[in-house]
């Protein structure tokens, strides 16, 4: 799926269980338009995420549902070597009957393991993000050491990847599904930090300014 | 948010466990934790010496030699500190040991030196050096131990009880748990997760039933839940005892005076934010408002707050003495004089506090809390044990009556309806009824059976304010007490469904191997932005322009409207490494369209760089872009010129017009201007912009089969030398139209300008074909048609080369 990248504030928070003056908007730093208001939608912004794509689908095709997006996201963040204001977000949402964590575990771990091209183990953590609940942050092997400890993983064994967790019922509502019938997982990965691990890239500059001499290598 | 492991053992029965064990725990449960720092280690080997003799340095003056004993060994050491003397208990810094030399600077360790030709096996350490007070020092002065009396050898660490663990929070982690910013709340979450004994507070003060109260009136009940109020008097206001700084520092907060190091005791302690006024300053009461319009603060940061209508003041019946949950007033905060004090313990609407907060650009401790979402039952508690330990610090305080409560807020326990079933299938575990039951206890929930499947959960008030709502929310305490690392590893099994097409990403795809692999263009990508410099520099006007409200640097200001202007810096930053640079980018472009949504398309943009004034790379564009089309079948008809491109150059510029008569394409010769503004005038630049979005629409489905020919073609080759300034189109033209029946192509493979030809001229060649459906053509036929091809040529004011 695709959505627009200069979205509404409703689309990227609200409808996300983000309300405004939410403590949890802190953890986005966000690129606002000039001039740009609804009475609906409240201002314009770059979105910080893939996920208000997740509503938008919703909306338009219902439940059950298998989505995957990926997409360029913005963040108002001062920029160095490892943050820029612009990257790339993977976002997967699966709604269905009886779908469960035990099922994001699988699926995630199969991917995992499919991209590197060899066995990779995945574990949960809790983490808070409003638009799910329970709310986790799932972490994979390092693949570096082999989960001994080394300076990419910081020392834990561990590489942190991605937020997760079940679609929070605010979120099913704003989609128009019926929360007591369907229930699922939705997950935001970052799909630039995920191409740096992979190649070694140390510093994210370098996927935007177009310098040829970091192009043909690839 | 910094925890200190000795200030939760008051509340906590904690068994023997490693520090670093129980924050892998917290991460693991409960919030992430980013570090486990033992105070400790910042001493290690570091121990008491005793200076035993002293003598001058043989080569400079203000430095001497001290032999000193550490117990069994006696080191020398050469030390520069003026107040060293014999017989003196010292800080001594051995080899491995890490400074802070001076006081300032990056932590240094200590090595085996030579100080101006003196072997110095170690330092001998000044308070500031290794993070200890030392108020009485002169500037030049080392720390004297003599009055403690320390054992000769003993480690610093011990001497200074520097005996605390120190467990750093990721704050972004603890944003859903108002319950978790204090001690006191991680206290019991700690309890729940090593099943340990938890120790309720329980403050030893004596609140009279009668006497003098604070009046307090509150006129916007839904942006101030409770507000109480306590009046002590007879204060002392002095510096606060070592145990209640140490506290206070070990977990990031600074000393003032001990009211207010209560205040800051009392919220790191229980998460309560608390606020002490001089009672003198505070005319005729308490009133909880909003502000008036054009009321001003002068703020404890002394600075003027200009305040607007929403945000909530705490006020007398004159002045707004703070600026309610975010900071006080500098006039009604406690000083040296003060005597009389009115200790505020509130809660106050969250969004409200976060919102003024926002607007005053203030972010306070108290801020960070009560955005939060606090229980309003803990300001009753807060304020208690503020009183314990203001009559503890001054036993002559007395506190003068009942403490003022004002409430607005449910006290009526929430209840929530569990579906164990429900729980069990969205975890993805059958944990069982009596598990679910003993981890919701553990956490201090109550449980009622209401039917088999069905428990009936009273949420404790301090989980309830916020955190835990709806049933989720017990799905996910069960989940992660029961723990993440149990929930087996399962692929669902769902139906097979064919997906939504996406052809537009698919096509993506084509597009990208089209560029990349058959034409061989690099792939780039450029930011969404670009800044006014830009549009200068391309001659884009400003007008249709979506433009950030905030940004970070100045090339970042306006969404893109065409990929052109941060391709060509691209060119302008390769010129540097490559003579010949091929590159594209497929992107989003944002058009402000009137409507809110802006419009946004995919472009594909790109270009070719090569050295010197040729017109090379525009011949080739335009074939790529024509190999392009043909690939995705989409009919364009190419026409000269361009519209509303300013970068682009007047006449070598075609644009591909798509069926329904929209331009699809462009492509052109980069204007001279545009290349001098990007210093690229000794380069000739080609470039195009494929609107994907506009074109994929045009898109044709089907191809329709012809018969393969029955008769032999027959070829003509035709050269023909004609003025420079007549175009190639022009020419094709005149051949195909000579005989509409038989000629089935005329292909250019020649242009000659140069030696042998006339200089305001140029030979072009042609292979033309001819080919008949009925039958096999003859040598009259071909002498007929290419008559009439020389006819229309010279009718150009061509000559026919070879005739």
């Amino acid at each position: 799926m695709d959505g627009p990248e200069v979205e509404s504030e409703y689309y990227n928070f609200e409808g996300l269980n983000i309300p405004k003056d939410h403590p949890a908007r802190d953890m986005q730093d966000t690129f606002f338009i000039q001039d740009k208001n609804d009475p609906d939608h409240g201002r314009m912004v770059l979105r910080t995420h893939t996920s208000p794509v997740q509503v938008r689908t919703m909306e338009k095709y219902g439940a059950p549902l298998r989505v995957i997006v990926p997409g360029r996201t913005f963040r108002y963040e001062a920029t160095d070597a490892s943050h820029d204001t612009t990257f790339y977000q993977v976002e997967g949402l699966l709604i269905d009957k009886h779908i469960s964590l035990a099922h994001l575990k699988g699926i995630m771990k199969e991917f995992l393991s499919r991209l590197f091209g060899k066995e990779v183990t995945v574990r949960f953590r809790p983490g808070y993000f409003p638009f799910v609940e329970p709310g986790l942050e799932l972490d994979f092997s390092c693949l570096l050491c082999e989960g001994k400890g080394c300076r990419v993983c910081k020392h834990s064994g561990w590489i942190e990847f991605m937020g997760a967790g079940m679609v929070h019922e605010n979120v099913l509502k704003a989609g128009g599904i019926d929360s007591k019938i369907y229930q699922g997982w939705a997950f935001g990965f970052g799909l630039t930090r995920l191409v740096m691990m992979r190649y070694g890239i140390d510093d994210i500059r370098l996927l935007s300014n177009g310098d040829l001499r970091f192009v043909k290598q690839f | 948010m910094q925890v200190s492991l000795n200030w939760l053992k008051d509340f906590v029965e904690l068994k023997k466990i490693d520090p670093k064990n129980l924050g892998l725990l917290l991460t693991s449960k409960t919030a992430e934790v980013d570090g486990v720092i033992e105070e400790s280690s910042q001493f290690e080997n570091m121990v008491v010496g005793l200076v035993e003799t002293l003598i001058p340095h043989p080569n400079a003056d203000k430095l001497r030699i001290a032999k000193t004993s550490v117990g069994k060994e006696t080191l020398q050491i050469v030390c520069g500190g003026e107040n060293l003397k014999e017989g003196m208990y010292v800080a001594v810094a051995k080899i491995g040991a890490k400074v802070k030399w001076h006081g300032e600077g990056e932590l240094i360790t200590m090595e085996r030196a030579k100080i101006r030709g003196e072997e110095s096996f170690g330092m001998i350490c000044a308070g500031e050096e290794i993070g200890i007070d030392d108020p009485h020092a002169g500037p030049k002065d080392i720390l004297d131990l003599s009055s403690l009396k320390p054992k000769i050898g003993m480690p610093l660490a011990d001497l200074f009880e520097k005996n605390d663990v120190i467990i750093e929070f990721d704050n972004k982690a603890l944003t859903n748990r108002p319950d978790l910013w204090g001690h006191y709340g991680i206290a019991r979450e700690v309890a729940a997760l090593t099943n340990s004994k938890f120790k309720p507070l329980d403050p030893k003060v004596k609140i009279p039933t009668s006497g003098e109260s604070i009046k307090v009136e509150v006129k916007n009940s839904e942006l101030c839940p409770r507000y109480c109020g306590l009046i002590i008097k007879n204060i002392k206001v002095e510096e606060s005892p070592d145990w209640l700084k140490k506290r206070l520092r070990s977990t990031g907060h600074g000393a003032h005076n001990n009211i207010v190091d209560v205040t800051n005791y009392v919220m790191t302690e229980l998460g309560q934010p608390m606020h002490a006024f001089d009672k003198n300053y505070i005319k005729g009461g308490i009133v909880v408002r909003t502000a008036q319009k054009n009321e001003k603060i002068k703020t404890l940061d002394e600075k003027e707050r200009e305040l607007s209508v929403e945000m909530l003041v705490i006020a007398d019946h004159e002045k707004p003495v703070a600026i309610a949950g975010i900071i006080g007033g500098e006039h009604s905060g406690i000083n040296e004089n003060t005597t009389e004090i009115i200790l505020e313990s509130a809660n106050f609407h969250p969004g409200n506090v976060r919102k003024t907060s926002v607007k005053l650009g203030i972010r306070t401790d108290s801020v960070q809390r009560f955005e939060k979402s606090l229980d309003p039952n803990l300001a009753e508690l807060a304020i208690k044990r503020a009183a314990e330990l203001i009559l503890q610090l001054c036993p002559e305080a007395k506190i003068a009556g009942p403490i003022t409560d004002v409430k607005n807020f449910k006290e009526t326990p929430l209840k929530i309806d569990l579906n164990i079933k429900k729980a069990q299938s969205k975890i993805g575990i059958e944990i069982s009824k009596k598990e679910i039951k003993s981890i919701l206890e553990s956490l201090e929930f109550k449980l009622k059976e209401k039917t088999t499947d069905i428990f009936e959960v009273e949420i404790p008030s301090f989980r309830s304010s916020k955190d835990v709502t709806i049933e989720d929310d017990l799905v996910e305490e069960i989940a992660r007490i029961y723990g993440y690392e149990n929930i087996p590893i399962i692929l669902p099994e769902l139906p097979t469904r064919l997906p939504i097409e996406n052809t537009e990403r698919f096509k993506k795809h084509r597009a990208r191997e089209l560029f990349s692999y058959a034409l061989g263009f690099d792939e780039v990508y450029n930011y969404s932005f670009y800044g006014l410099k830009d549009l200068k520099n391309c001659n884009i006007p400003e007008a249709g322009h979506i433009k950030l409200l905030n940004y970070l640097s100045e090339d970042q200001t306006h969404l893109r409207t065409s990929l052109v202007p941060n391709l060509l810096k691209n060119f302008q930053l390769n010129a540097k490494y490559f003579d010949s640079v091929k590159l594209y980018e497929i992107g989003r472009t944002y058009k402000e369209i009137g409507e809110f949504m802006p419009l946004e398309e995919k472009k594909i943009g790109g270009g070719i760089l090569l050295k010197g004034k040729t017109d090379e790379p525009f011949y080739q564009i335009k074939g790529a872009l024509e190999l392009f089309f043909k690939k995705f079948n989409i009919a364009v008809k190419i026409a000269k010129g361009v519209d509303n491109l300013p970068f682009a150059h007047p006449i070598k510029a075609v644009s591909f017009i798509g069926q329904d008569g929209s331009t699809l394409a462009q492509a052109f010769i980069v204007h001279p201007e545009i290349l001098k503004n990007h210093d690229l005038e000794k380069y000739s630049i080609a470039m195009f912009e494929i609107n994907f979005s506009k074109s994929l629409k045009l898109e044709k489905h089907e191809k329709s089969f012809k018969h393969l020919p029955k008769f032999p073609s027959i070829d003509i080759d035709i050269s023909v030398i004609v003025d420079k300034n007549i175009e190639v189109e022009k020419i094709q033209k005149a051949i195909l139209e000579a005989d509409n029946s038989l000629i089935t192509s005329a292909e250019l493979f020649d242009i000659y300008e140069g030696q042998n030809i006339e200089k305001d001229k140029k030979a072009i060649a042609y292979k033309v074909t001819l080919q008949s459906i009925e039958r096999t053509l003859t040598d009259e036929d071909m002498t007929q048609v290419q008559q009439k091809i020389f006819k229309n040529l010279e009718k150009l004011g061509g000559v026919i080369r070879g005739k």
